[in-house]
């Protein structure tokens, strides 16, 4: 090989790290500063200097008793939203990441393939059954593993799937659990069970309080810090089977694995939150349209933009109008046009080749 | 023909005839005609007679119904929120065989539940007419006979009950609680007027708070037209419509007074005084927090006991200017409306007064 | 590595009442290498996938290291990956379920890739490559397996000439590094020729012969193997040394 093109291999290769560098310096950037203007805006009005000065304070003297309104709204209300907002996004948008990979299908996701609302099925029941705390946790993760286990089953995932099978397949099992669920409404008790379950499922950051925030932190940060160390796995896992196995891949057991922390994170997600959809789906995709396919990449790039676009829009949820709007019509309004977007280019790609 | 009876035998036979007319009237207090009407969406109903079983998928009227008749013979199904209502409060201890009326017949959003309906057979079914066709049609279809009734203002009250009253043959109850009604209203209304708009306190009155929260515009919301008829201004006038509200919202507001619902048994005023943010706000600090009552039935919605519940707001809202006195008005009311005579103890458990007795302006509603 | 092989001992597989191979056996060291001939739908493809451990055995069993070096024929995931993240994939093994590549395991990567030839477009989007520059990028990668073991699934067959001869000459030279066992599927009698010490002839009646290239690659057997008479050929080669090559009856014309 001559010396130029080797040259010119070098130096293509450091511009493209430049590049990468600068896109997650830009998507890091870009979070930092999320998180600060959803901690200073809301309906009710805290100056931006102040709202930072409270910030430091309460990082810093977490013990310190907060007497004042505008202390008690920064720390107690917007600052646990937030966070709990950033890592639920970044959970949802890393698992549809990671799902993508396995699937080998860029058009699944958490809500997709009907494990948020296997998810939703468990807490409904537990709040039915009057369970809290951790073993609500317990049940919420249990059911989304089962629905796991149904769409896996279904769409048959050895093998070369078709993306329409397992499109299918999660619709069925997300029909299946949301008619469960609606059956459970119908027995609940409508004084206490069944407006807690209604409300549950709508999906909201509203009722984020730390006590709710620590609960569900661990699963999330947990469940995403592997999913995380996964990344280069995961490159290995979304090729044929035959080529994933003899690259050393133990293909069901180490599909089970991502599986179970999908459910991990989207059980914690669900038990404070409830069904939150789209993030799933649109965000790997944006993901790979900054930084490429390669999950190494990909994957911290999604967690960033994920906790980003979720700060953004509860932001926009809850200080938009005197009303709160309900989460999931801004996640349809803005995801199902990208998803319709995905779906056509994903045909047009396909008849092409 | 000149033959003519003795005039004794003519006053005689009057009076045989007087006599006959009399006691057709014992035997049968409502004339033998059919009861014809538009509800309030202009659908024609005709009934045969008066109705004798009646299911109401409306919550408040379940109670209406057993007030107007006097008991609880024609009232044969009823929403399950209405039968929480009458379980956890005095209609349930005056009413007793009304914990047995069936709730199976609709879900709490007023979905009807055909089967169940078939097993009660009505004569008679009470729906909203604003919720939606689909939990309509099943009633129609089913060959029902459905009232269809609109909810939101005082005119539309009175006259659904009015209707309601017609229905059950019994016109001559209604008279008398819509010239109460009218007579209270006008009262307040009067006195409200003279007050300039900024010493009416804000008020906000939370439909739901444990497990979401939920406040209301003024437009087509009994509760919050009640709150200004009482000489209060809705501090969440801003609204469209009942919606779903955050904290921040609540403290941006900073209500002079929060009224809690009926509807959350759980929910009583150490929520607010418990709450980091609502704890803040200018009515916790001033202890004017308020769990409206639950009495023969709720008094956030409209209900035969309504105007009890103006003259509670307006106590509270303007004790300068209010000075009701709230017992002695209520006894007077059951014993019209159910032919019971409350007790002190009742009262006390009507008001809440275990739970809110010492919050500010409360002290009048006890027991002297 | 010595001691290392990859081969299958009285395997059989039936898919159905069908037998596809029955009890064969063959084995190639490391330093050897074996072409597998045969006609379409006579077990070829199901004789590598059983030696991968792709394909269950109904008898007999198959002997490899824990990792083979495999290319298949192409490669349809991944497709928008550069060339060295697919190369560096072979480390997979090597590194275990979390950890991430490093400089050392790229290093590897770049030097399969050099090995291959396939280093000057190392950077490129695999989808942007040509057939033959694909080829040569999985090739690479199973390389940097590390594994003794190379099994390439009908390397030549969707290649023009240029890369097949590309390919061939890169394999011949593996071959005379005697480092690996080397196993590769084909349809050309040539490809045998060009690049492996033994033959495997999977014989349409279900029986298989093995044996050196030399002892197979003859007129009688390979009219056995496709149906089709072949003739034996001497050829002087480019650099003017003599070639053997194997030609089907119908090749050529008549000479004036």
């Amino acid at each position: 090989m001559s010396s130029v093109s080797e040259g010119l291999a070098v130096s293509r290769r450091s511009r493209e790290w430049t590049r990468t560098t600068l896109v997650f310096a830009a998507l890091l950037a870009l979070f930092f500063v999320s998180l600060l203007v959803s901690i200073c805006a809301g309906r009710f009005g805290v100056p931006v200097g102040r709202a930072l000065a409270l910030v430091w304070q309460g990082a810093t003297d977490p013990s310190r008793p907060l007497t004042a309104m505008d202390e008690r709204i920064v720390l107690l209300v917007r600052a646990p939203r937030v966070l709990l907002a950033a890592m639920a996004g970044a959970g949802l948008a890393v698992c549809g990441a990671a799902l993508q990979g396995v699937f080998r299908n860029p058009l699944v996701s958490p809500d997709i393939l009907g494990i948020s609302q296997g998810a939703a099925f468990g807490g409904a029941l537990a709040i039915m059954l009057g369970i809290w705390g951790l073993p609500l946790i317990a049940m919420v993760f249990l059911t989304g593993m089962a629905a796991l286990v149904a769409v896996g089953f279904l769409a048959r995932v050895d093998g070369r799937t078709e993306t329409v099978t397992v499109i299918l397949s999660g619709l069925v099992v997300s029909s299946m659990f949301a008619a469960v669920v609606s059956l459970l409404q119908f027995v609940a008790d409508p004084e206490s069970s069944l407006p807690a379950i209604v409300y549950w499922l709508m999906g909201s950051f509203a009722s984020a309080t730390w006590e709710r925030t620590l609960i569900a932190a661990p699963g999330l940060l947990i469940g995403a810090a592997l999913l995380w160390s996964l990344r280069f796995r995961l490159n290995i896992l979304s090729l044929e089977e035959a080529e994933a196995k003899s690259l050393g891949a133990k293909t069901e057991r180490e599909r089970w694995l991502v599986f179970g922390l999908v459910a991990v994170i989207v059980g914690s997600q669900v038990a404070v939150s409830g069904i939150v959809g789209w993030i799933g789906i649109v965000i790997p995709h944006a993901a790979r349209l900054l930084v490429g396919h390669d999950h190494r990449v990909m994957l911290p790039a999604s967690i960033v933009l994920g906790a980003t676009f979720t700060i953004i829009i509860d932001t926009l949820a809850r200080t938009a109008t005197a009303a709160e709007i309900p989460l999931g019509v801004i996640t349809a309004l803005v995801g199902a046009p990208i998803f319709a977007v995905l779906l056509r280019r994903h045909y047009r790609e396909r008849s092409s080749r | 023909m000149t033959s003519r009876l003795p005039a004794t035998m003519t006053h005689v036979r009057k009076a045989l005839v007087g006599l006959a007319l009399c006691a057709a009237f014992a035997v049968h207090p409502v004339l033998a005609e059919e009861i014809v009407f538009k509800d309030q969406t202009g659908r024609e109903l005709r009934l045969a007679k008066p109705a004798e079983r009646v299911v109401s998928i409306v919550i408040p009227m379940a109670s209406t119904l057993i007030a107007l008749d006097g008991g609880t013979s024609k009232l044969v199904g009823m929403n399950p929120t209405a039968k929480s209502a009458i379980t956890q409060g005095i209609l349930g201890k005056i009413f007793p065989q009304a914990r047995d009326i069936a709730s199976d017949v609709t879900s709490p959003s007023f979905v009807p539940n055909v089967e169940a309906l078939a097993a009660v057979n009505p004569d008679l079914v009470v729906q909203w007419g604003s919720e939606g066709e689909d939990k309509v049609a099943p009633l129609v279809n089913a060959g029902l006979n459905t009232m269809l009734i609109l909810y939101g203002t005082e005119e539309l009250t009175r006259d659904y009950m009015t209707m309601a009253a017609k229905a059950i043959g019994r016109p001559e109850r209604i008279g008398q609680l819509v010239d109460w009604r009218d007579s209270v209203q006008k009262e307040i209304a009067a006195k409200v007027a003279a007050i300039p708009e900024d010493k009416k306190p804000r008020v906000l009155y939370l439909g739901r708070a444990l497990t979401d929260l939920r406040a209301s515009g003024t437009k087509g919301n009994y509760t919050e037209w009640s709150v200004e008829l009482a000489g209060g201004r809705n501090a969440a006038a801003e609204l469209a419509g009942t919606v779903s509200i955050n904290k921040e919202q609540i403290a941006t507001w900073n209500p002079d007074v929060i009224l809690l619902n009926a509807f959350e048994a759980d929910l009583d005023p150490n929520w607010v005084y418990n709450d980091p943010i609502v704890s803040l706000t200018n009515a916790a600090r001033n202890h004017k927090v308020y769990k409206l009552p639950l009495g023969g039935y709720r008094w956030d919605p409209p209900s035969q006991e309504s105007p009890l519940s103006w003259m509670w707001m307006a106590n509270l809202l303007h004790p300068e200017i209010f000075h009701y006195d709230l017992r002695a008005q209520m006894k007077q009311a059951y014993k019209t409306l159910y032919n019971y005579d409350l007790a002190d103890a009742d009262i006390d458990g009507i008001l809440w007064v275990a739970k809110q007795g010492d919050a500010t302006d409360y002290q009048q509603f006890k027991t002297r | 590595m010595t001691g290392a092989m990859v081969g299958l001992t009285q395997a059989s597989v039936r898919f159905g009442a069908r037998t596809v191979i029955d009890r064969l056996s063959f084995t190639v060291p490391v330093g050897r290498s074996l072409a597998i001939l045969g006609p379409n739908g006579r077990g070829k493809t199901t004789a590598l996938r059983a030696m991968l451990g792709f394909q269950r055995l109904d008898a007999g069993s198959r002997t490899a290291p824990a990792i083979v070096g495999y290319v298949p024929q192409s490669s349809a995931s991944n497709q928008r990956l550069k060339a060295i993240d697919i190369a560096v994939m072979g480390r997979a093994a090597h590194l275990g379920l979390f950890r991430q590549p490093g400089e050392q395991d790229f290093a590897v990567a770049r030097s399969a890739l050099d090995r291959t030839g396939a280093a000057r477009f190392a950077d490129e989007p695999f989808d942007r490559l040509s057939g033959g520059e694909r080829q040569l990028v999985l090739l690479a990668r199973a390389l940097a397996t590390g594994s003794p073991v190379l099994v390439l699934d009908e390397p030549g067959a969707a290649l023009d000439l240029h890369n097949q001869q590309r390919l061939l000459v890169l394999l011949e030279s593996l071959r005379q590094e005697r480092h690996k066992a080397i196993v590769f599927t084909t349809h050309d009698p040539n490809h045998a020729l060009a690049a492996a010490d033994d033959a495997l002839l999977m014989l349409p009646d279900g029986s298989a012969l093995f044996g050196s290239v030399e002892e197979m690659m003859t007129p009688a057997h390979l009219e056995r193997l496709y149906g089709v008479p072949m003739r034996l050929v001497d050829l002087h080669g480019p650099s003017g040394v003599r070639h053997k090559a194997v030609l089907p009856a119908f090749a050529g014309a008549r000479a004036a």
